[in-house]
């Protein structure tokens, strides 16, 4: 029915089967389109964050899409700046993934806020003292970058690179790709960056506080190095998991290889960075303003395994696994590692925002506790569907993997 | 964020944040427009078909892009860069210095029931052209591709005067709902045309200089080109995870598409006919 729109060359499942797959999840996206539109048409009471915690799932998800989607940027920096040739066999997909996580978190961030028809304000009047300032100034530029990186993949669509015109603005903008690319990562090093320096200037949260170098709190560099770290194996496990799923070889071994192993180097960066920061924490800043690191971590079910499960489980342990050539040239390992790169960063942001806004900060408080609800899952859940619904259609009717073609025919 | 809005106040923060923030979007802004400017530029430029070639040439799989020296077995593995243009390519005149030039007494190669006459110089996207001796050069669709499509439903030939580039559009065709692009070998103007009756061509008389037949295949390159291009076409058909299961000795069929016609055929015949 539409194999006239399906590249040539790939095989893609029958349209019957494709619309199985994607009909659960369109059920899923309108739930979670029903959840938002209580949220805004009758108000945040429908969540279950208040003004103590005001950081909830929501910005969990925020913060953690952001940073597996740096996979985007990453790639780009890789291939368009350091020329490394290796990243053109998953740009595409990469740039589709950047798409689905920050334009999700964008939208989530509307609902979060509660007054989308406001979102104009913070671009009005800005407060430019504000880490938060710059994390949406960066965000809108960044989600307009991969919309424009996103136009080129859509035109060499089969049908549409028949008319001229596009096939001709596809070209003009796969020219302009280095310096989008030059802005992306200058984009993203700043907000990701911001998210993370958000965090360290919280002078009242002293589980979160840390010593600043030059204007930045040290928690800028190490959300900056932890999402360079787990954007790569972002893109590795996806393209497991879509292979996985397709029953189809889409790159060469070779290519996973390498962002395993660019994802090591930087973790293992990352990981030194993050202990000696936890250290200055512990020993430093913490006790500065009267408190005990560990009393941090005798506060209800936040114990040090979280610590050691961050840092060493699903920080020391995969970046060790990925640096090393012949773990790494495991398959099994390969990807073990790299989905364990994505949980510790998944783990990291929610320490930063969970844990952060449930540790007590006066003596007579006590250990706030949070639990989503329906509609928040629900929009979490629909933000995850919108993103299986992008990626689908793209893997279908798009070239997400130009080597999938060549791996086919060799 | 602008001077102008209520209780706005220039401080440092404001012109660093604000400067670098305009110097960013100025950036984004700019380059799409330059890309839209020049892609408004180049659609008027009768040369555009040069730069659409360009665009499908990088998309086409590694395999399909095998260089020539490749085919005939001069090296093991060699991928083309130069949009299989071999006279801006550095290296092509020192394989033909390495090599003897081949000798060959036969008229025509023959494969599986495709019969491709030596006379003439072939396309990798199955045209021929061939010198008539008198300053035209005749191009036609070769046997395989023939077979391949079938008697087309409907074709359109350029109007005699018109122009033809190489590697660009040499004339369409359309064939069940399909419409199919094929590759002219040489530039020229168009000066006859060959209608149903006299089968599909066109002849052409070159503008200016001599046309150069360099990035075009001859005499001992064209059977292992077309052993290459029956892999290619089998591989196109097969089902996933099969592959290559044709018995040798077998014939390609002509209006091949009536024995499988559930295939995404316009996918076949665009691949065959180097579109990606």
């Amino acid at each position: 029915m539409d194999k006239q729109f399906i590249p040539r060359g790939l095989r893609r499942t029958t349209f019957g089967k494709f619309m199985a797959w994607m009909i659960p999840w369109i059920l899923v996206l309108g739930f979670g389109l029903y959840a938002i539109y209580l949220c805004l048409a009758e108000g945040l009471f429908h969540t279950n964050m208040d003004n103590r915690f005001a950081f909830g799932l929501w910005i969990y998800l925020d913060l953690t899409v952001i940073a597996l989607g740096a996979g985007a940027f990453f790639t780009g920096f890789l291939l368009y700046i350091l020329r490394r040739e290796e990243a053109r066999a998953v740009i595409n997909s990469a740039v589709v993934l950047g798409l689905i996580c920050y334009s999700g978190a964008v939208a989530v961030l509307m609902v979060d806020v509660g007054q989308p028809l406001r979102a104009w304000f913070t671009f009005w009047h800005p407060n430019t003292h504000s880490m938060l300032t710059e994390v949406t100034f960066c965000l809108t530029a960044y989600l307009t970058v991969l919309l424009i990186e996103y136009v080129p993949i859509v035109l060499k669509n089969r049908k549409l690179r028949q008319i001229p015109r596009f096939l001709v603005f596809e070209f003009q903008l796969h020219k302009i790709m280095p310096v989008l690319a030059g802005v992306g990562t200058f984009l993203s090093f700043f907000h990701q960056g911001s998210l993370g320096g958000l965090y360290g200037v919280l002078q009242g949260r002293p589980f979160a506080f840390r010593e600043a170098l030059g204007i930045w709190p040290s928690t800028f560099f190490l959300f900056v190095l932890s999402a360079a770290a787990a954007g790569p194996s972002f893109v590795l496990v996806m393209t497991a998991l879509v292979q996985g799923i397709s029953k189809k070889k889409l790159v060469k071994p070779e290519v996973l290889q390498f962002l395993g192993r660019i994802s090591g180097s930087l973790l293992l960066v990352y990981i030194l960075v993050k202990a000696i920061d936890t250290l200055v924490w512990m020993n430093y800043t913490s006790p500065m303003v009267g408190f005990s690191a560990f009393e941090f971590y005798n506060a209800g079910s936040f114990g040090t395994w979280i610590l050691v499960l961050e840092v060493v489980v699903l920080g020391l342990v995969p970046a060790l696994l990925l640096v090393n050539g012949h773990m790494r040239a495991r398959p099994l390992v390969l990807l073990g590692a790299a989905l364990m790169t994505c949980c510790g960063v998944m783990l990291n942001r929610f320490v930063m925002t969970i844990q952060t806004l449930a540790l007590p900060t006066l003596p007579f408080d006590a250990v706030l506790s949070y639990m989503p609800s329906w509609e928040e899952v629900a929009t979490f859940v629909a933000v995850l569907a919108y993103g299986v619904l992008l990626y689908s259609l793209s893997f279908r009717y798009l070239t997400l993997f130009p080597q999938e073609k060549d791996i086919r025919q060799s | 964020m602008f001077p102008w809005i209520y209780e706005f106040r220039w401080t440092v923060g404001h012109i660093i944040f604000l400067g670098v923030f305009f110097t960013v979007a100025a950036v984004v802004v700019s380059t799409v427009v330059l890309a839209l400017r020049r892609s408004k530029k180049a659609i008027a430029d009768p040369r555009r078909e040069a730069l659409q070639w360009t665009s499908e040439f990088e998309d086409l799989p590694a395999v399909v892009r095998a260089c020539r020296h490749q085919l005939s077995g001069e090296v093991k593995e060699r991928t083309c860069h130069h949009e299989f243009d071999c006279r801006s390519c550095a290296t092509h005149p020192q394989f033909l210095a390495r090599t003897a030039p081949a000798i060959h007494a036969a008229a025509e190669e023959s494969l599986c029931g495709i019969s491709m006459p030596l006379d003439r110089y072939y396309h990798r996207g199955h045209t021929w052209v061939k010198p008539e001796g008198d300053g035209t050069f005749t191009i036609g669709l070769d046997e395989f591709g023939s077979r391949m499509i079938g008697q087309p439903d409907a074709v359109a030939l350029p109007e005699v005067g018109s122009a033809v580039l190489a590697n660009g559009t040499g004339w369409t065709m359309r064939k069940r709902s399909s419409d199919l692009r094929v590759l002219a070998p040489i530039d020229g103007v168009v000066v006859e045309q060959g209608g149903p009756d006299k089968g599909w061509y066109l002849r052409v008389r070159s503008e200016g200089t001599e046309p150069q037949f360099r990035h075009l295949l001859r005499g001992h390159e064209i059977r292992p080109w077309l052993v290459r291009e029956l892999e290619r076409l089998e591989y196109a058909l097969s089902s996933d995870g099969i592959g290559l299961s044709l018995a040798d000795g077998g014939e390609l069929m002509p209006d091949l598409w009536k024995q499988s016609p559930e295939i995404d055929w316009e996918g076949v015949w665009g691949s065959m006919l180097l579109q990606a």
